[in-house]
């Protein structure tokens, strides 16, 4: 290592030790209070079984609320990242429209969920909005992104041929930004899943209305019911869009790099 | 300067590209191109060959627009190539342009990326959906057949060879029913065998569909099998300009030749 970078560690763990004890952190608090989780865990054990069903139609309404905000966002994301892509669109359109999917990625879902409960009422329906917009706010960034880093000489070479815009967009920039998207929306849902499973902390519908709740009177074995079905879902999910990715993202892949070596 | 003015008018029935004095440059700097001039005859099979560097490519896009010269006047059918004139884009529409990447899309099938020659005569909101008339569906086949693909229609482009990626490319300006080809060295990477292969496929489009070609070339030899004219760059100059007629290679400005004495020139030239 050269003294700069040390002189970089230095830097960074002295940044750590000032900002902790700037926002108070309390070592001891944490290792006294460490006996609590181990009452919370032995109750956590006595399950109270009656409550599996509740939770699995719960669990399976928050993934529904995932796929539908998943699919309704990425159907929105296709179009307005082509307007969002600088090499496409003028700046008038990108620029402005750039800020707002940036706005719409500076809140966490559940902040979305929380306005849209205020505007909708209380229920799933405030739930997929905010994912809804989470998504869109998302998977426009990384597929203008693609868009922007698309091999430019088909672009040329059909600009030539006098292609209009539209043509242009349909038969070169969205097969060539396309090859992402499915892992992408995987990617998405997945993570749309988890975040669905807690907005109903907010009362935006799903699982996480249970849980909230019954941590809240202490009823530890009932949440832990919920939490168990959450964590087998999303090990479930993660299993899935894995083999998915493998058999056709993997193939795709697999098939390029075989004529590299022809 | 009258009879200087009306010179290229009267050349002009005959040339469907003309180049006058011709400079080019990427920076305001340095000169790419010096003072070129060439015209090509309708019905030519036209070669450019030159060393890496010397200024091949470039040409070829000041013929078809995508580059104005800095200097000079260039001609394609009486109008002034450029891209960003809208009346002169249209025309593009007729010309085969192969740039040395092929610019393909690789993600699409090889139908779709010929289909793309075709669309400029298509209506924008059915290409949009990929409804295209049954006369252009077929012939995109016919296309595909002569180029020998015909099978491989469905294929994707990234999984095929490198000499059925230049196939391709000439299908995509096939399709275009051009006047005139352009192409940048689609067969300086292929094997000899291959080469040869798709260089005769482009002269039997060449006869059935009459189109004028230019095309550059890395190797001589291939140049004076294909070409019946060749021009020689050499550091942005052309030095060398040679018909060829069966056996017989004339020199323009000291008469006949032997290929013999053609290829050690050309050599000479490039030192
Ligand atoms: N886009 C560009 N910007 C700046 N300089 C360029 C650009 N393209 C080419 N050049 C320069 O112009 C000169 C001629 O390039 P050109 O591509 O025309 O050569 P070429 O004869 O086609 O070479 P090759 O046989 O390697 O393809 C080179 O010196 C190159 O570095
Ligand atoms: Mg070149």
């Amino acid at each position: 290592m050269n003294p700069k970078n040390n002189l970089l560690v230095g830097a960074i763990i002295a940044v750590v030790v000032v900002t902790s004890y700037d926002v108070g952190v309390e070592p001891i608090a944490f290792f006294e209070g460490l006996p609590n989780l181990g009452i919370v865990a032995k109750e956590m054990t006595e399950f109270e079984s009656e409550h599996w069903g509740t939770a699995f139609w719960a669990m399976l309404e928050t993934i529904e609320m995932a796929f539908v905000g998943t699919i309704i966002g990425v159907l929105i994301s296709l179009p307005l990242s082509i307007f969002a892509a600088r090499n496409i669109s003028s700046k008038f359109v990108y620029a402005p429209l750039r800020a707002l999917l940036a706005a719409t990625r500076t809140f966490p879902s559940i902040l979305w969920a929380i306005l849209f409960v205020i505007v909708v009422g209380l229920g799933p329906f405030a739930g997929i909005l905010a994912i809804t917009l989470y998504t869109v706010g998302f998977i426009s960034k990384l597929q203008y992104e693609s868009i922007e880093a698309i091999d430019y000489d088909p672009v040329e070479a059909t600009n030539a041929i006098g292609l209009s815009k539209l043509q242009l967009i349909r038969y070169v920039i969205i097969p060539e930004s396309a090859p992402h998207l499915l892992s992408q929306i995987l990617y998405m849902f997945d993570y749309n899943v988890r975040q669905t499973s807690i907005l109903g902390i907010v009362g935006a519908g799903g699982i996480g209305f249970y849980i909230i709740n019954y941590i809240k009177f202490f009823e530890y074995g009932k949440a832990a019911v919920f939490m168990l079905v959450v964590l087998i879902a999303v090990l479930a999910i993660d299993w899935a869009s894995v083999k998915i990715r493998d058999r056709y993202i993997m193939k795709a892949e697999h098939g390029r790099q075989l004529k590299v070596s022809n | 300067m009258e009879n200087e003015e009306n010179k290229p008018a009267s050349i002009s029935t005959l040339s469907i590209i003309q180049m006058r004095d011709v400079s080019a440059s990427y920076d305001s700097k340095n000169a790419i191109l010096k003072n070129v001039s060439m015209n090509v005859h309708r019905g030519t099979n036209y070669a450019i060959v030159g060393a890496s560097g010397s200024g091949k490519s470039t040409l070829l896009k000041l013929m078809n627009g995508m580059m104005i010269p800095s200097n000079g006047i260039v001609l394609y059918n009486y109008q002034k190539p450029d891209v960003k004139n809208k009346s002169y884009k249209k025309s593009m529409a007729k010309i085969g342009y192969i740039p040395q990447t092929l610019g393909l899309v690789k993600n699409s099938t090889v139908m779709d990326n010929v289909m793309i020659g075709a669309l400029p005569r298509i209506d924008g909101v059915k290409s949009f959906f990929k409804i295209f008339p049954k006369k252009e569906i077929e012939y995109a086949h016919d296309i595909l057949k002569l180029v020998g693909l015909d099978e491989k229609s469905d294929r994707k482009v990234h999984m095929l060879s490198g000499g059925e990626k230049r196939r391709v490319a000439i299908a995509r300006a096939l399709m275009q029913k051009p006047h005139v080809l352009l192409a940048d060295e689609i067969v300086s990477e292929l094997d000899s065998v291959t080469a040869r292969e798709v260089m005769d496929v482009i002269k039997d489009a060449q006869q059935k569909l009459n189109l004028t070609s230019i095309m550059i070339h890395h190797d001589m030899n291939l140049a004076l099998e294909y070409a019946n004219r060749v021009a020689v760059i050499k550091e942005g100059e052309k030095v060398l300009e040679i018909g060829v007629e069966g056996e017989q290679i004339i020199d323009f400005q000291t008469g006949n030749l032997t290929q013999q004495e053609i290829l050690e020139m050309y050599s000479e030239s490039q030192k």
